[in-house]
């Protein structure tokens, strides 16, 4: 097994031009897409043949998307790689020959990131951190962060389409969870949209969190998720939540929370909270997401101004690749207590979620 | 001949010994009578009068209750008025106790990681340190 290290030497590639100090958009990228998706992932296997799953839903939203001529990019960020195993960069390259890297901006994340960030030693993957990395980075006027097996569903597409989106608005689709075949190599809108393909009743999103599946899709303009500072990075003890957190964090700061008329279609998958979220009851603490049970949708937070690794130092190691090398400059404080603060009352806000004790 | 002797004497305005005594006897009966409902009608006149004093009484001591009534209605609604407002504020309180302790327990939750973690940190540094110190030269 190799060690755990960075991939890239740091004199094998070339330093990049000077990052914007406001936006932290990198200078040597021009264009402004409509949508960025965001995106992270590694190459360890999570929930079966991941790499498989992300590229059939990676090719299928891209197909989408360009056939009704938007202009998108997927930034993805490859979390802390292990060392043992190709990176995903590469195999993307071996398994979508065709696809245009031109609409990729792939972020590598020095695996020392996880280690230094960590509240939790349980938590294997910081997601949101990892989400944040591409929010910071995105160029898109409207940012979407999803996941790697979120097949975008028409109703997504249309509102693109007809440009209706707003800013200061954040948007929500309601995930529909599929019991399709492992081992599929297209996928379909017959397979998505056949309701016997459904692993259980629709959800429905409700006021005013609309949460369940929060992390499948977020779809915020980009001024107004650097306006929040992206997913909560001070509370570092859990990763299930943080996606619920931005909810609480964009209607405290004044945003309206706006279900975009149709779902988001995930393929069912082992080792998916959604199909055991009682798995660590009674053991809360030991849960690899991190306890379920926090205050998630009772506090808010502040993220420093360098959210999103804004400090790490970056290089381009490939065309539309990057390394996010590791700098002690870029980790935020282990504490930042004013960083938690009580939801700002406005009108029409939720009253807060049920205290629930611990301890 | 009595009858007719009767009649003579009742011609003159006279009439028997025995039968002025029994009219005597008659009018001193009736006359005791008369009095009797005179001081009947006293008291009733008095009882009425009596009546008519404690109706007013009760009357006024009415007119005195619902004055009474009135304004404990006035002060139970004032009361209920105050004890909604004081519920308001309690729950509100209540809100807010429970979005700092939900902040504090975040917090706590956030030191505790910390103390784990450097916890963990420190005794891979002096592990490695004494690994070094004792290291054979």
């Amino acid at each position: 097994m190799r060690e755990r290290g960075p991939r890239f030497p740091n004199n094998a590639t070339k330093p990049l031009p000077q990052s914007d100090p406001v936006s932290s958009q990198p200078a040597w990228i021009a264009d402004t897409p409509l949508l960025s998706i965001v995106l992270t992932g590694r190459n360890d296997g999570y929930g079966g043949d991941f790499a498989a799953r992300f590229f059939r839903t990676l090719q299928f939203n891209h197909e989408q998307l360009t056939s009704r001529g938007l202009a998108h990019e997927f930034v993805f960020i490859e979390w802390a790689p292990p060392a043992d195993r190709p990176l995903l960069f590469d195999e993307i390259g071996r398994e979508l020959p065709n696809l245009n890297r031109r609409v990729c901006a792939w972020y590598i994340v020095h695996p020392e990131y996880q280690i230094a960030l960590s509240l939790n030693p349980r938590l294997e993957y910081l997601e949101f951190l990892a989400k944040n990395v591409g929010v910071r980075r995105a160029r898109g006027q409207y940012v979407l962060t999803s996941n790697c097996d979120v097949y975008l569903g028409r109703c997504v597409l249309d509102a693109l389409e007809r440009r209706a989106l707003e800013p200061r608005v954040l948007y929500r689709a309601p995930r529909h969870d599929l019991n399709l075949p492992e081992d599929l190599h297209e996928v379909t809108w017959e397979m998505l949209e056949d309701p016997r393909n459904l692993a259980g009743p629709a959800h429905v999103l409700k006021r005013p969190y609309m949460g369940s599946g929060t992390g499948d899709f977020v779809l915020l303009e980009r001024a107004s998720f650097h306006e929040i500072r992206g997913f909560n990075e001070v509370y570092r003890v859990a990763r299930i939540g943080i996606d619920r957190n931005v909810i609480v964090k964009a209607l405290a700061s004044g945003f309206e929370i706006r279900d975009i008329g149709g779902p988001v279609y995930h393929q069912n998958h082992e080792g998916s909270y959604r199909l055991n979220p009682k798995a660590y009851e009674g053991r809360e603490t030991e849960a690899p997401w991190g306890d379920r049970r926090w205050h998630s949708s009772g506090v808010s937070y502040v993220n420093p101004p360098t959210w999103g690794l804004a400090n790490a130092p970056i290089r381009a190691v490939a065309e539309h690749c990057y390394y996010v090398d590791f700098s002690w400059d870029a980790v935020p404080p282990l504490v930042d207590l004013r960083g938690i603060l009580v939801p700002a009352a406005r009108a029409g806000l939720p009253a807060p979620g049920q205290y629930v004790r611990k301890r | 001949m009595k009858r007719f002797l009767r009649r003579l004497l009742a011609v003159f305005g006279l009439a028997p010994a025995s039968a002025v005594a029994s009219q005597a006897q008659l009018v001193a009966e009736s006359r005791k009578g008369s009095l009797t409902w005179k001081n009947r009608a006293g008291e009733a006149m008095a009882r009425v009068k009596a009546l008519e004093a404690e109706v007013k009484r009760q009357t006024h001591l009415n007119d005195k209750l619902r004055t009474s009534t009135q304004k404990l209605r006035l002060r139970h609604d004032e009361i209920e008025k105050l004890l909604r407002e004081r519920l308001v504020e309690a729950e509100h309180a209540l809100i807010v106790a429970r979005e700092q302790l939900m902040v504090i327990d975040a917090k706590l939750d956030i030191l505790e990681g910390a103390a784990n973690v450097l916890d963990a940190r420190t005794r891979t540094a002096i592990s490695k340190q004494r690994n070094e110190t004792v290291a054979p030269i």
